[in-house]
């Protein structure tokens, strides 16, 4: 359920086949449900927005200002939008594709940091490079990245010489907020297939997500990542970065000002030539704090068990859902309750971090006695995983012990990893199950991505201090 | 005519094949049939050895001969003729005699073992431990099986673990016919019972242990234990088996296991896994069981701090190195 970043890569060819039969439906559905009307309902519906709106609207007479608003839009953008390719250090093989916008008069041209991750994590194997829509290219050099909000500068080498012609992109004020429902436009290269735009609705911003994110209806595709998002003055006012895959047209972007403050600080900056790692560390320590500050601040929601009060977290900025087992099931009764946060930070292909995650289960063991209830809770204790290995984190290492908070005897592990790129962060798993009663007990389990030592103690100190025995009103 | 002395040509089990009277020295011994001892043995020269009396007893006086007159596992040097050694045993190409001297100093009359006795007692310690099995084995099971499970699914899971464990010892004891000529089902079932029960029942104390006192390391010492006690099994069924081979066979075993313990538990340091169970005591048991005193979550969070330099030390650069490219998904 989490937003997957869009980097079209080597799989592009089975993506690009997979999304084409899947967005057949998907176009007509935007059209119905953006009530663009009167667009032919033939089986050619599914280019009609996207790859062919700038050129094919001879049928426009009656919705002139619609679709000569997306043309003028694209007119706007088409100099200044380029394709960011990732290409391999010694050949012409591009390995993962990306979208970018001329935002400096010498060449500075604004992405995704997802984009260029392979580049800035393995210079010594990966290059970037850019086309523009009318086929020029050159190489590109790494200037700066925000990646906690996914966002990255190039500049290219050798400026082609119309440069100064090509002209900018422009930001839409702050002061001008935009309205839910007013049309946006955004601009890419899908699938490497061409450059598209493609006309989609403002929708404020993602709710309940800790990194402020824009919620666009409209179909984003991989290969558009780093791509602007324009209003009808072409002003960008967010860039592409994601997509839900259970959903149809829930898009992200990261809104304008990010981008203005990444620019602000990084346009005048020399190419990064070394390892970004401590870059990057220090970025996301910068995060985890906030997060850590903001997350230990709030209380914890009441939960309405009779014995039992279990830490769970408020819906700020995370999401909970809640399951139970049927209550006519013979064993183990439960009820679960998972929240997690839908913003984790896009460091590379097999590493999300900077988020955090709550779960908890309620066992009612009454139908199957003191013996069994202690073989199932422990079952269910011992096949808690604490991470897969992976080339960016430590084995995990645990602290186990009974823990007494508020009357409530636990049995507490806590399991940490380190990043071994990433020096000074560390995931943390805290699993704590109820040891006081012989037929019911609770099961909680914490997790966070990307902290501190430091605040991995305090939110684990945190989290334990959310249980609590109630005695039975 | 008095017996001097009886020379006894045994067969591979040990066992006289042939006895001979010996009423006068010298004693020619060989293939010839004009030996005293004849000895059918191709590897065994016409007149192999002579056997002579002298004032300080009983000599061996080997012939000129390609495989010689070995006492144990010396051959006699060419030349010399040694005295009978005191067991009385010597070999001749592949053929092992016995002289036993009418002088000898016969050992006490042993008493005999009452067999019936004997049995008797191995088939109650077999039934005890049948039955031990038998309620463990239900007990596990309903312990692991939620209300409600089918009767004949439980029936299946129960008996499962006899038909294993009676396929298990028929296959040794047809390893017992093969080496021992007798089909030794009851004596391989007793062994595997006893040591798989001690692995299981010491598997579960420890863990029921490790929770009461919090120490995880009880666990570990079980799961220890566990292991011990698989591969004494497997020693106990190779030794009745080989009787006769039962230090070879647990120096073999024993290497075995070093060597294999060894390489896994440089694995898992690799692998920065704890050398022995899992990440964390599994075990959840009854709320009365507990003994020590829980600690404050700060304490807890405290108690932790020693982590962050064990994990950074891990993190160190280099270290991943040896693992590149063999991560898996094994550890879930």
């Amino acid at each position: 359920m989490l937003p997957i970043s869009l980097p079209s890569n080597r799989v592009a060819r089975l993506l690009a086949l997979l999304l084409a039969v899947a967005l057949g439906p998907c176009a007509q559905a935007k059209q119905q449900s953006a009530q663009l009307p009167a667009a032919p309902p033939s089986p050619l519906a599914k280019q009609s927005a996207a790859a062919s709106a700038a050129e094919a609207d001879s049928d426009s007479e009656d919705h002139d200002n619609l679709s000569a608003s997306a043309r003028r839009i694209y007119d706007i953008g088409r100099p200044r939008l380029l394709q960011v390719r990732t290409l391999l250090r010694d050949q012409d093989s591009q390995a993962s594709v990306g979208s970018g916008s001329l935002v400096g008069a010498d060449g500075l041209i604004l992405t995704n940091y997802h984009v260029v991750s392979q580049v800035a994590l393995e210079p010594q194997r990966y290059r970037l490079n850019f086309q523009t829509v009318d086929g020029v290219s050159g190489a590109l050099q790494l200037i700066a990245f925000d990646v906690v909000h996914d966002l990255a500068l190039v500049r290219m080498a050798k400026p082609p010489a119309d440069i100064a012609k090509r002209g900018l992109f422009e930001f839409r004020p702050a002061s001008t907020t935009l309205a839910q429902g007013e049309r946006i436009f955004s601009l890419g290269n899908p699938l490497d297939v061409g450059f598209v735009v493609v006309e989609g609705t403002y929708n404020g911003m993602v709710e309940r997500s800790f990194l402020p994110q824009i919620l666009f209806s409209g179909a984003l595709n991989p290969g558009m990542s780093g791509g602007p998002v324009l209003d009808d003055k072409g002003h960008i006012v967010g860039v592409n970065v994601a997509t839900r895959r259970d959903g149809q047209q829930i898009s992200f972007l990261v809104p304008a000002e990010f981008a203005q403050a990444l620019i602000a600080r990084g346009a005048q900056a020399r190419p990064i030539t070394g390892n970004v790692e401590a870059e990057m560390a220090r970025q996301l320590l910068v995060h985890q704090q906030q997060l850590t500050t903001r997350f230990i601040a709030l209380p914890w929601r009441e939960t309405k068990h009779a014995h039992y009060s279990v830490p769970v977290p408020q819906e700020d900025f995370m999401r909970c859902w809640g399951s139970s087992n049927s209550s006519d099931s013979k064993g183990l009764l439960f009820e679960r309750s998972d929240c997690q946060m839908d913003t984790a930070i896009f460091i590379n292909e097999s590493l999300r971090t900077g988020d955090l995650a709550v779960r908890h289960e309620v066992y009612d063991g009454s139908k199957l006695g003191a013996l069994r209830f202690a073989q199932e809770a422990g079952q269910s204790f011992r096949n808690e995983g604490m991470g897969r290995r992976t080339h960016d984190l430590t084995a995990p290492k645990c602290e186990e012990d009974f823990v007494e908070n508020a009357g409530l005897p636990m049995r507490t592990v806590m399991c940490l990893r380190a990043y071994r790129h990433l020096p000074g962060l560390y995931d943390v798993a805290v699993l704590s199950q109820s040891v006081d009663a012989k037929t019911e007990g609770v099961q909680g389990r914490f997790d966070a991505r990307g902290v501190s030592f430091a605040n991995a103690m305090l939110l684990a100190s945190h989290y334990l201090q959310g249980f609590a025995w109630k005695r039975s009103p | 005519m008095e017996t001097l002395a009886l020379i006894e040509t045994l067969d591979r089990e040990g066992q006289p094949r042939q006895i001979l009277r010996v009423s006068q020295w010298p004693v020619r011994i060989g293939r010839a049939i004009d030996s005293d001892v004849v000895i059918d043995d191709p590897h065994v020269a016409a007149h192999h050895a002579t056997l002579e009396w002298h004032a300080d007893g009983v000599r061996i006086v080997p012939a000129a001969t390609i495989n010689g007159v070995r006492l144990g596992r010396a051959t006699i040097a060419p030349g010399s003729s040694p005295p009978l050694p005191a067991s009385g045993l010597m070999t001749l190409g592949a053929t092992t005699l016995r002289v036993r001297l009418a002088s000898e100093v016969l050992a006490p009359e042993q008493r005999l073992v009452d067999l019936h006795l004997l049995q008797r007692r191995h088939a109650t310690t077999l039934f005890v431990l049948i039955a031990v099995a038998a309620v463990w084995k239900g007990f596990d099971l309903w312990l692991s099986t939620v209300p409600g499970v089918q009767g004949s699914t439980l029936v299946w899971n129960y008996l499962s673990a006899p038909a294993a464990l009676i396929t298990w010892c028929v296959l040794w004891a047809i390893g017992s016919m093969i080496f021992q000529r007798r089909f030794a089902f009851w004596a391989h079932l007793r062994v595997a019972l006893t040591w798989l029960l001690v692995a299981v029942l010491t598997q579960a104390v420890a863990g029921q242990l490790a929770f009461a006192l919090s120490l995880p390391a009880i666990e570990k010492l079980g799961r220890l234990v566990f292991v011990g006690a698989i591969v004494t099994m497997l020693w106990r069924h190779l030794a009745l088996l080989l009787p006769s081979r039962r230090r070879a066979l647990a120096i073999a075993i024993g290497g075995a296991v070093a060597v294999g313990s060894g390489l896994l538990l440089i694995d898992r340091s690799v692998q920065q896994q704890p050398l022995v169970g899992d990440l964390y005591l599994g075990t959840i048991s009854l709320p009365g069981l507990r003994v020590v005193k829980p600690v404050s979550a700060d304490a807890f969070v405290k108690s932790a701090a020693p982590l962050e330099k064990t994990l950074s030390h891990w993190a160190r650069p280099g270290d991943d190195d040896d693992d590149e490219e063999s991560g898996g998904d094994d550890d879930e």
